[in-house]
């Protein structure tokens, strides 16, 4: 602390561990640098651009510009959204026992599927070799609610009376029919792991609103059944700098580890600590030029800003009862759903851009009508307060709120039917979901699928439309948000998706 | 690293100029030694093949760098290297044969040498179309007479002025005077009207007959959509002007703008196309079209940076016209003195406003009048009173105000709903009803 190394020379250390820090392009260096990279270089022309020497040329000025290009063209579009919550209700949610009321199934219980609705579509190996597929309608009553008379399931009698302020999506489908390829998918735009998810994709072209705290935040619910597994690639940054992946708050009073001082440190000289570290970083990396130590930079440093950010937007002694009435009893246990729901609120207050909450525990194979009544026992009031509390605060005019699983499940039951008992496998072929708030129709109900809800007859929606939509929602044009990477181009999008216009404001 | 690849590439045209030099020589020395007085001559020839061999590797080398780093056009580019690449091969393999076959032809060897300079010729021509651009050094430059381009709109001729030049810019490449790609070229009127191996590209008067017009509207996915290879398409205006210019016009050579009695649309078109008109078209019609009609374009950046250091966050919402969307932080600690003369500089752009949680009087916040754009303005938790409307009651594009947990009272609304375009004011916990 007595010394302050203001020449940088000076700050250098010449000890034999640093030399090669310090010489930086020694003559062997310069001759494999530049006479072998020239050859390379050639070579790599010739052989078509493979290896390594496309590695050399991607990081070339060139391309550079081109990303300075694609991130300078932003926005695309005047936004409707700032914020994005994203409700993940992850293991995929059974469509006919929430939103998509078919009364006709009433009167074909226990009949086998016809032929000619499957019409030889792929099932799961977990039903295909079944003898019957006997269909089941929902065991839940459905009720007319609000100002358009949507019919809800009695298992949402919350979500039921917030039903003006959603817009319905029940003809989503997707490509993939199991877990980790549906939900990667959805979040990354590819079935493979690699891609950069949704979150990271607007966090990289639209910057942060809140230094103070990270644009992409994750909150996972400690209070659902684990059945299937989430991976942090769902909220990943793929080949996108490592500052843009999402940042998961673990479930529980301490959302992040370590940002309390440590015993007998009070951090009065942190900042300075911080200032010599990342100099000696910088130092480092103008001979490696490598962008993980850029990213490793900012994040100390974004560490360092949590530390007073993060225990402030956490804290909830200021929320009033009334508040925690609303969300439900569980939003006093931090880590549960409604919890999450609470926090997400607050980190939006904040301007967070991109907050990811996951629910697991949807996939009822079997035993579906306890576990549904658990799951939205646990969800249906906080989701319903969240849109509220939102609503009343004002910022449902520019939040985008999204409700929605990877797929959707069967018309009949895999394994046995009982009058009381039955399971759904899984069905991309169509699936509901809801957006509200910024930018989308209120009240609004759009798509159609058959009386068995098993494919859909009106307005189709691909998880690639969804994409596109929610990416024009914050301003982006789903085309032009763009990536080089390996020698090619990439985008959420893929070479697909249209923004589903008939959904906007 | 990077600068010294670059500082390399940019040696090329420098460096290029030596295997010319060395190979013409080597060429010259041979074909002077035919003359018995200069026969020795003929040995010089190995070592000024290996000069100019070598330099025209080195010249490859650094072409190669050169071409990483700027914008040359692909098809060009690509002959120049490969004409290049093969000089150098070329050179080699004339050295080589010279060295180890001691009895090849003479004869044969000095047909090779011309060939040699053939390609020197060829490749040092492509060089200087892509440093100089193509119709620098052409034939049709030397017997072309050129049109001025029209000073106004009025004064200009369809096809000549507008149309000819759209075409000959986006397709020219590979239709025109040099390729012929599907034997189709718009190098001038008449070959246009030649059309292509499969038929006629131009039907005058009958649009959907017109292969051209069909190719350029065609989905940009589509494999017989032009111009193809993911080369620039047409624009918009430029399509517009081509379909009156073959419906309406007969697709005429020399029909002038001011006979056709052409609409305002049109009019428009024809001047942004000359670049008479520098306001850019609009993306697309759908998207933001005359929605932000009322703001003003451009805004001097250094006014939006001056607003950021005084601690405000700028959004940029829209580019064309510029549109804004301006946060202070809560509790801030800002006075509204010390940031407004900022903000009142950009006021025209602002569409959303967030000036919540700062503990702002109605008086601080007179300025909100001269943001006449607002369109979502947030002021929740403030201490506020009704005295507030009376700075927003008349503006005009306001449709959303945020005054939870303010002390505006229920007169202070209903003033406020007098605005018609004010859709939704938010007054949750608004502190008079304690």
């Amino acid at each position: 602390m007595s010394h302050h190394h203001d020449n940088e020379n000076n700050f250098r250390l010449h000890t034999p561990a640093f030399d090669s820090l310090n010489k930086r392009l020694d003559r062997r260096n310069f001759l494999t640098k530049t006479s072998l990279g020239i050859g390379a270089l050639a070579l790599g022309s010739l052989l078509g651009k493979n290896g390594a020497s496309g590695k050399i040329a991607s990081s070339a000025t060139a391309s550079n510009a081109a990303i300075d290009d694609v991130i300078s063209a932003l926005p695309h579009f005047a936004p409707k959204a700032k914020r994005v919550i994203y409700l993940f209700m992850s293991g995929g949610p059974s469509q006919i026992e929430t939103f998509d009321y078919k009364p006709a199934l009433v009167e074909r219980y226990g009949q086998d599927l016809p032929g000619s609705v499957r019409q030889g579509q792929r099932l799961t190996a977990m039903s295909a070799n079944q003898s019957k597929f006997p269909m089941v309608p929902s065991r839940y009553k459905f009720n007319q609610h609000g100002k358009n008379g949507t019919w809800v399931s009695e298992l949402l009698p919350h979500t039921a009376k917030v039903i003006d302020e959603l817009c319905i999506i029940k003809s989503l489908h997707t490509e993939h029919i199991n877990h980790d390829p549906a939900i990667t998918f959805f979040q990354t735009g590819n079935q493979l792991p690699g891609r950069p998810s949704i979150g990271s994709w607007l966090s990289y072209g639209l910057g942060t609103d809140n230094q103070n705290l990270p644009s992409f935040i994750v909150l996972v619910s400690k209070n659902a059944p684990k059945d299937q597994p989430l991976y942090t690639r769902l909220w990943g940054n793929g080949f996108l700098p490592s500052e843009y992946q999402g940042v998961e708050f673990r479930a529980g009073k301490d959302p992040v580890l370590y940002l309390n001082n440590p015993d007998g440190y009070d951090g009065t000289d942190r900042d300075e600590m911080l200032d010599y570290l990342t100099r000696l970083n910088k130092l480092q990396n103008s001979a490696y030029g490598d962008p993980e130590v850029d990213a490793r930079i900012a994040q100390y440093e974004m560490a360092y800003r949590m530390q007073t950010s993060v225990p402030d937007v956490m804290s909830v002694v200021d929320e009033p009862d009334e508040v925690f009435d609303l969300y439900g009893p569980d939003s006093r246990d931090p880590g549960t759903y409604a919890a999450n729901c609470l926090l997400a609120r607050k980190l939006l207050e904040k301007d967070v851009k991109f907050v990811q909450l996951y629910h697991q525990g949807w996939d009822h194979h079997g035993g579906l009508p306890a576990g549904m009544e658990n799951q939205c026992r646990q969800t249906d009031q906080s989701t319903a307060a969240l849109i509220t509390d939102l609503k009343r605060r004002g910022l449902l005019e520019d939040t985008l709120v999204i409700w929605g699983g990877e797929f959707g499940r069967t018309v009949y039951s895999q394994g046995q039917l009982t009058p009381t008992n039955y399971g759904r496998d899984h069905h991309p072929r169509c699936f509901t979901m809801w957006m509200a708030g910024a930018g989308v129709k209120a009240g609004f109900s759009y798509g159609e699928t058959d009386e068995f809800s098993y494919n859909i007859v009106k307005d189709p929606v691909h998880v690639h439309d969804f994409q596109a939509t929610l990416l024009h929602l914050m301003g982006v044009d789903h085309e032009r948000l763009t990536y080089k990477f390996q020698g090619r181009r990439f985008r959420l999008t893929d070479t697909h998706g249209n923004v589903v216009k008939d959904i906007l404001t | 690293m990077l600068d010294i690849l670059t500082f390399f590439g940019r040696l090329h045209p420098v460096v290029v100029h030596l295997p010319i030099g060395f190979l013409l020589l080597a060429v010259s020395l041979d074909l002077t030694a035919w003359n018995p007085r200069f026969h020795y001559l003929r040995q010089a020839v190995p070592f000024v093949l290996f000069l100019g061999f070598l330099s025209a590797v080195a010249a490859c080398l650094f072409g190669y760098l050169l071409s990483l780093t700027g914008d040359y056009d692909t098809v060009l580019l690509n002959r120049h290297k490969v004409s290049g690449i093969a000089l150098a091969v070329g050179a080699g393999a004339l050295l080589w044969i010279r060295i180890r076959m001691s009895t090849f032809s003479p004869q044969i060897f000095s047909g090779m040498l011309i060939a040699m300079m053939a390609l020197i010729t060829y490749s040092g021509h492509q060089g200087g179309n892509l440093t100089h651009g193509s119709d620098y050094l052409s034939m049709q430059a030397l017997f072309e007479e050129k049109r001025e381009k029209p000073v106004s709109v009025s004064a200009a001729l369809l096809f000549e002025d507008v149309v000819h030049p759209v075409l000959r810019q986006k397709c020219g490449q590979c239709h025109g005077p040099g390729k012929m790609k599907g034997k189709f070229s718009v190098a001038n009127h008449a070959k246009l009207m030649d059309g292509s191996k499969n038929g006629p590209a131009v039907v005058p008067g009958k649009l959907a007959e017109s292969e051209l017009f069909r190719r350029i509207t065609l989905d940009p996915g589509h494999k017989e959509f032009m111009p193809t290879d993911g080369k620039t398409p047409l624009t918009a205006d430029e399509i517009g002007l081509i379909a009156y210019w073959i419906e309406q016009a007969h697709a005429e050579p020399t029909q002038s703008m001011e006979a056709l009695q052409a609409n305002d649309t049109l009019l428009m078109q024809v001047a942004r196309v000359l670049g008479l008109d520098n306001r850019p078209a609009k993306v697309s019609a759908s998207d933001n079209a005359n929605e932000y009609g009322h703001i003003p374009e451009t805004l001097d950046i250094t006014l939006v940076e001056s607003l950021r250091n005084k601690g405000l966050n700028v959004r940029l919402n829209l580019q064309q016209p510029v549109v804004l969307d301006v946060t202070l932080p809560d509790h801030s600690g800002l006075k509204a003195e010390d940031f407004r003369e900022e903000l009142l500089h950009v006021g025209h752009h602002v569409v959303w406003l967030n000036l919540s949680d700062n503990d702002f009087k109605d008086e601080d916040l007179s300025f909100l009048k001269d943001l006449p754009n607002l369109e979502k303005l947030r002021l929740e938790n403030n201490p506020l009173t009704d005295g507030i409307a009376d700075y927003l009651q008349n503006m005009q594009y306001l449709e959303a105000l945020n005054l939870n947990a303010t002390a505006v009272t229920a007169a202070g609304i209903s003033k406020l709903r007098k605005n018609p375009k004010l859709e939704r004011i938010y007054s949750w916990n608004l502190k008079g009803r304690d």
